[in-house]
């Protein structure tokens, strides 16, 4: 089975990256690795650098900022190949991020299969699309959503769309927070918005124009809302 | 020089951008040389072409520093910018085929740099600040002063705003045509947004507040300029100018605002009104209205007329009613039924305002009430008039609308206000 283990936390959270926290992601990359557990993951720039892509009415809205407005905010992901949810969750717990903020642990639906992503070709940007619920739109809408699969064949034939999944509805996730073996696990996501995070899709695209284009084709713009956010570069200057 | 710096500040910024692709440098860089323009001219005289004399010490400082810099990046930049300079010799073929170039050989890409501050993946404040700062050069202090927030939260959103166009990859570019009808709107309204925010000010506001007017125009002119087949822009330009002709006359020597129908059109800018008139025709025979356009010849009816009385009610009355059409806005409902009130007389504004109010889109707005009272009063119906009155003034809170308000509500209702 596939989990998503999402990275959330507060702002300022780019300052509790210390040596100790650097020490114990290595170590649980090694760890995980060295046990066989599948990994892709990367973190995200912050959530200032995110941008709202919906389409009501047939108008694409776009506007500045994450998908909604909460104390935390996703800051990078995971996901894993392990076999049970409580595998997923041991993992989660010994995570930095866990201590840093919280770590949410969704399952994928369907389980998705391992992907391993090289670096992005050149010229290129690569964003997180994060489609969420949208609990503004009337359910009768939302259940009209179209099919992903035509947007997914699309996309991933274009090369834009590189990997991404369906995520088990929220109230399935389960919490992880605090230092091991002091850390806490809490049912629900790790946010209580009414907006939530429904699948992902990692995107490789020439700019943020091309991205917005996407993002907007997803049959989730007009049923909710998507987000995009660039990954961090680990070369930044 | 002034002119000259505010006209070239947005040019220099443009093109270094576009070469680097580093929003600071290129800053840094303008800033420099008009720095040395300040020290150098007052001494040696205004060079011949102003605009291309700081375009060529701006380009030569931004290869100074790449040079100094050591990254791989640096040196790709460095070479784009060295490129520039090479065709953009004074003596280049394209110079003598445009005698009047001013920039030194370097193409203009303000068209770039308004789309990509004005990109609708940025906050709206941030856009305004932004398109102020790189294409007319205002300070980020100034700025601050102008839009009335402190400098620290200004030069903060100043930050974000390029961290997200070099993080999140806003491109630096004119969108392609099939995008223009729905990129252009927003760009118009991030100008129309700074022109309000000057008009809006008053006479014991800051200067610089009321100097957002002339940098709005002055950025409508350019796009104007630069995107001859978008009417919208010439609309907007036009409607800015019918605004500004009127600027004079709008308030009273006690620092009151005076409406539109008491104001003593000797004041008004004709140089200025006929200029917009110019425009607005131009736009027109594009035969693409829009709404920027139906305000600007709903402004041009109230600027052609000699007098209140000779206003032209029933041709306003009728652009209402398309810009209402086309915008949906209760609004623009509400001044429609106004100007129908002029044309037709008050009881076939009430009817409108009847229907209006059934809607509830405008719930809440005083003017509803406001203009309800007027009509009632016109008609004679001082009762009705003067509880509408009464409505409305619990509706606006404190100031000049309030004293308005109340010396109307004193008129119908002469025994009880006292």
């Amino acid at each position: 089975m596939q989990y998503m283990l999402i990275h959330a936390g507060a702002a300022g959270l780019d300052d509790a990256w210390n040596d100790e926290a650097w020490a114990a992601l290595r170590d649980w990359l090694d760890e995980a690795i060295g046990s066989g557990v599948s990994i892709e993951g990367a973190p995200l720039q912050l959530d200032a650098d995110a941008t709202t892509v919906k389409v009501r009415d047939g108008q694409l809205i776009v506007t500045d900022g994450p998908y909604a407005e909460t104390k935390e905010q996703v800051a990078g992901y995971d996901v894993i190949e392990v076999g049970s949810a409580e595998e997923a969750v041991r993992w989660a717990r010994r995570h930095p991020h866990a201590w840093m903020g919280s770590v949410e642990v969704r399952a994928l639906v369907g389980g998705g299969s391992a992907v391993h992503l090289p670096g992005p070709a050149a010229g290129k940007t690569r964003y997180m699309m994060l489609v969420c619920t949208d609990p503004a739109v009337e359910r009768r809408e939302s259940a009209a959503v179209e099919p992903v699969e035509s947007w997914v064949t699309e996309m991933s034939n274009r090369g834009v769309r590189l990997f991404g999944g369906e995520l088990e509805p929220a109230g399935s996730a389960r919490t992880v927070r605090g230092k091991d073996p002091g850390a806490v696990v809490t049912d629900g996501p790790f946010a209580d918005t009414k907006e939530q995070i429904a699948g992902f899709d990692v995107l490789e695209c020439a700019d943020l124009d091309e991205a917005i284009e996407v993002a907007a084709k997803h049959p989730m713009a007009s049923g909710g809302i998507v987000e995009v956010r660039p990954f961090r570069s680990l070369t930044e200057d | 020089m002034a002119d000259v710096f505010r006209q070239e500040w947005g040019r220099i910024n443009a093109a270094l951008i576009h070469q680097t692709g580093d929003w600071d440098l290129a800053e840094e860089c303008a800033q420099d040389a008009f720095a040395q323009a300040l020290r150098r001219w007052p001494r040696d005289g205004v060079p011949d072409r102003p605009g291309a004399w700081l375009m060529t010490v701006a380009r030569n400082g931004a290869i100074d520093r790449l040079r100094r810099s050591r990254s791989y990046r640096a040196k790709v930049e460095e070479l784009a910018v060295m490129a520039t300079r090479e065709t953009g010799t004074p003596d280049d073929g394209q110079r003598d085929a445009d005698p009047d170039a001013e920039d030194g050989g370097v193409p203009d890409e303000r068209l770039r740099l308004i789309f990509t501050c004005c990109h609708p993946a940025l906050a709206m404040e941030a856009r305004v600040a932004l398109t102020l700062r790189t294409l007319t050069g205002l300070s980020t202090t100034e700025i601050a002063r102008a839009f009335l927030v402190p400098e620290a939260t200004m030069a903060k959103r100043l930050v974000r705003a390029k961290h997200k166009i070099t993080h999140a990859r806003i491109p630096y570019r004119v969108p392609p045509a099939s995008a223009l009808p729905q990129r252009v709107p927003g760009v118009l309204a991030v100008l129309y947004l700074v022109f309000n925010e000057g008009y809006a000010a008053s006479a014991g506001d800051d200067l610089i507040r009321r100097d957002l007017c002339d940098r709005a125009v002055g950025l409508a002119q350019v796009l104007a300029e630069l995107l001859p087949e978008e009417p919208e822009a010439k609309g907007l330009l036009a409607l800015m100018l019918f605004h500004r002709a009127r600027q004079a006359a709008r308030v009273n020597a006690d620092g009151e605002l005076v409406t539109l129908e008491d104001q003593d059109r000797a004041r008004w800018d004709h140089t200025q009104i006929a200029l917009a008139r110019r425009i607005i025709e131009d736009a027109f025979a594009a035969r693409r209205p829009g709404q920027y356009q139906l305000q600007a010849a709903i402004a041009g009816c109230h600027a052609a007329a000699a007098t209140a009385q000779a206003t032209d009610w029933p041709r306003i009355a009728r652009l209402y009613q398309l810009l209402a059409d086309m915008t949906g806005s209760p609004v623009v409902e509400l001044n429609r039924a106004v100007a129908v009130a002029m044309a037709d007389g008050p009881s076939a504004g009430l009817a409108l305002l009847r229907r209006l109010e059934a809607g509830g889109a405008l719930a809440g707005y005083y003017l509803l009430p406001a203009t309800r009272a007027d009509l009632l009063r016109r008609l004679g119906r001082d009762d009705e008039a003067a509880s509408a009155y009464e409505e409305a003034a619990a509706l606006v809170g404190t100031g000049p609308e309030r004293r308005f308000l109340n010396a109307r509500l004193a008129e119908v209702r002469p025994r009880d206000s006292g």
